[in-house]
């Protein structure tokens, strides 16, 4: 419950060094954000491990959000670096940076200015243990982003309860208190499927509204029978309402569902882009390997080349962009215009997913 | 990209955070910003802003003809601060860095003065006194430190009475504008621990918000170490 009212709104942890068990000289440093939730979650799974945690300012908001909207930046790493002290509190300068940061945190910049060596870690927070059992090699699967079960439910409880607060609205101005529980039943029905689906079924692109179509049909259908049993005379008027319920949570769904998960881009970003590969830049640095929480790009050994094997993945975010030396990685625009590597590094998403907001370098 | 919705609606905002600031202080701040310019600010004198935000420090120490370098690590703030009408005297400039990261960008002793009004409360005590010790070093003999801040009523007891006073303030502020302030616990005994000299409390703005001066010592190399 705790960890829901935490997941809802942003809330900092203290910045600087935290010890996890008892770590020495030889104990590996990691940085992650102030997102207190996140930072609870870092020590429950590092628990029985000795790990020295750098905890850097993004403003008390989840790594991803943090880095894609600016707030979490390679002068917030270099800062807890310089500052907590612990270059004199260990004897390596291997630093393990959370992967989700990278589309504002320059691992190159952080190399530079503080002289450790940075590398990224695995997407999701619960795989540091397996990470750090491989000596901070990162498997392929772990640089995936995972919507699962838990991030499902709480988005389900993120969206239901205004859903039902709506719907049972709805339901009693136009009919009574049994129209309301069914128009909120209704539309936290939809709420439900929609989130276990994301990922399995089309929910981007043309194919959302066939999907959000079948599942609102579905729901309605259920509460139908539903209030049938319940209530002996069922009018055409309750009918009407469940209708409407259904296609106005089948729509506010649909504004930006994309969005609200991370495997599609945000519906609300203007411009749809494709990454690109100039290959004849490319050096095989393969930053942006590590970094894409899609899958999107693979090393080949035998060229030493980095090649893109599966473009439909791609969600836009623009991480490999920002870490290639060789600016070898850019993104067109629908219209055939290109996007340079640079635009990319300084400019942010704003709340609707667009890139706008400037940034100085 | 946009995922968690509402913690994007809720995150601190640049463009509300000129609005949000005067709703904490009743307006207060504005005078805040004219004492410390008043005292840093001199034609010609080289100011450099710590954590200047949306630039009103700076913009303030401009106008007095300074030639000011504003410098804060939140790109939304400085994007808000270039956009800004440049005052007709003086010179303002704006850098992204960190406060960790202020001799990156400027050589030792090339000021005449620093200033930092409300953002040391905003850092960890670890970057706080290192900003301030980097900023010792960026002075030059003689110069002066001006650093205004939030600061909590002594005694448990006060404390609780004066958080509880502004309660309703401080929601209604961020609900609006999603602006808030923290408190730096000593600014006193913090500038001192960092080796300057003639630290002085200049200025009380009603009563959580004090301003502090302070200089570097004279004679080259002065160390604070
Ligand atoms: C409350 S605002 C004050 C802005 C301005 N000085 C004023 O008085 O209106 C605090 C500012 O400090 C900046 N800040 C916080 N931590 C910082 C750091 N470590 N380095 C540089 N700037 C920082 C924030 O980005 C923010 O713009
Ligand atoms: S290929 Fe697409 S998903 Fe992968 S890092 Fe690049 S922009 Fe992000």
């Amino acid at each position: 419950m705790r960890d829901l009212l935490l997941r809802l709104f942003p809330h900092r942890h203290p910045t600087g060094l935290v010890e996890i068990g008892a770590p020495g000289r030889e104990s590996p440093v990691i940085v992650t954000g102030n997102y207190t939730l996140t930072v609870r979650r870092m020590k429950r799974a590092l628990r029985g491990r000795d790990v020295h945690l750098l905890v850097a300012d993004s403003g008390g908001i989840n790594v991803w959000c943090a880095a894609g909207g600016g707030h979490f930046t390679h002068h917030d790493v270099v800062s807890v670096i310089r500052t907590s002290g612990i270059s004199d509190l260990v004897d390596h300068r291997r630093v393990m940076l959370p992967q989700l940061g990278a589309t504002g945190i320059e691992r190159r910049y952080v190399a530079d200015k503080t002289g450790w060596d940075p590398h990224w870690g695995p997407a999701h927070l619960e795989d540091l243990p397996h990470v750090l059992d491989r000596a901070g090699r990162v498997p392929v699967a772990d640089r995936k982003v995972r919507f699962g079960l838990r991030d499902r439910a709480e988005m389900i409880t993120v969206w239901a309860l205004p859903m039902a607060l709506i719907g049972g609205g709805i339901g009693l101005a136009f009919g009574g208190p049994a129209q309301a529980a069914a128009v909120a039943l209704t539309m936290v029905a939809i709420t439900c499927a929609v989130f276990a689906l994301v990922g399995r079924v089309p929910l981007s692109g043309p194919g959302r509204f066939v999907t959000l179509g079948v599942v609102a049909s579905v729901a309605v259908g259920g509460a139908w029978v539903a209030m049938e049993a319940v209530t002996t005379t069922f009018s055409s008027r309750d009918a009407v309402l469940l209708g409407v319920a259904a296609t106005a949570t089948a729509g506010l769904l649909a504004v930006d569902l994309p969005g609200t998960t991370p495997w599609y881009p945000s519906a609300m970003a203007k411009d749809a882009f494709t990454v690109e590969l100039l290959s004849e830049s490319c050096t095989g640095a393969a930053d942006c390997v590590t970094v894409c929480p899609r899958g999107v790009l693979r090393m080949n050994g035998v060229i030493r080349k980095v090649e893109i094997v599966d473009p439909d993945s791609c969600i836009q975010c623009g991480a490999c962009i920002v870490q290639c030396p060789e600016n070898a990685l850019r993104f067109r625009r629908a219209d055939g215009r290109v996007v340079e590597p640079e635009t990319i590094r300084t400019t942010r998403l704003n709340l609707l997913g667009s890139r706008t907001i400037e940034v100085s370098h | 990209m946009s995922s968690y919705v509402l913690m994007k609606i809720l995150e601190s905002s640049p463009e509300r955070y000129d609005r949000g600031i005067r709703m904490l202080n009743g307006g207060k701040v504005d005078a805040v910003y004219e004492a410390i310019a008043d005292i840093a600010a001199r034609p010609g004198g080289r100011v450099l802003d710590i954590g200047c935000g949306t630039g009103n420090v700076s913009i303030a120490c401009a106008q007095r003809g300074a030639e000011v370098t504003g410098v804060d690590i939140d790109a939304g703030m400085l994007e808000v601060a270039r956009s800004k009408p440049p005052p007709p005297i003086g010179s303002v400039e704006f850098v992204q860095a960190a406060a960790a990261e202020l001799e990156d960008h400027f050589a030792p002793e090339s000021f005449d003065s620093v200033v930092s009004c409300l953002a040391l409360s905003e850092m960890s005590p670890d970057e706080r006194s290192y900003a301030l010790r980097a900023a010792h070093r960026l002075l030059r003999p003689d110069g002066r430190l001006v650093i205004a801040d939030e600061v909590l009523p002594a005694g448990r007891f006060r404390r609780l009475a004066h958080r509880l006073a502004r309660f309703p303030s401080v929601t209604i502020t961020w609900l609006l504008t999603q602006t808030t302030t923290r408190a730096v616990p000593d600014p006193v005994e913090l500038v001192m621990a960092a080796g300057y000299q003639h630290v002085e409390m200049a200025e009380r703005f009603g009563r959580t918000l004090m301003m502090v001066s302070a200089r570097r010592p004279p004679g080259p190399g002065g160390s604070n170490a």
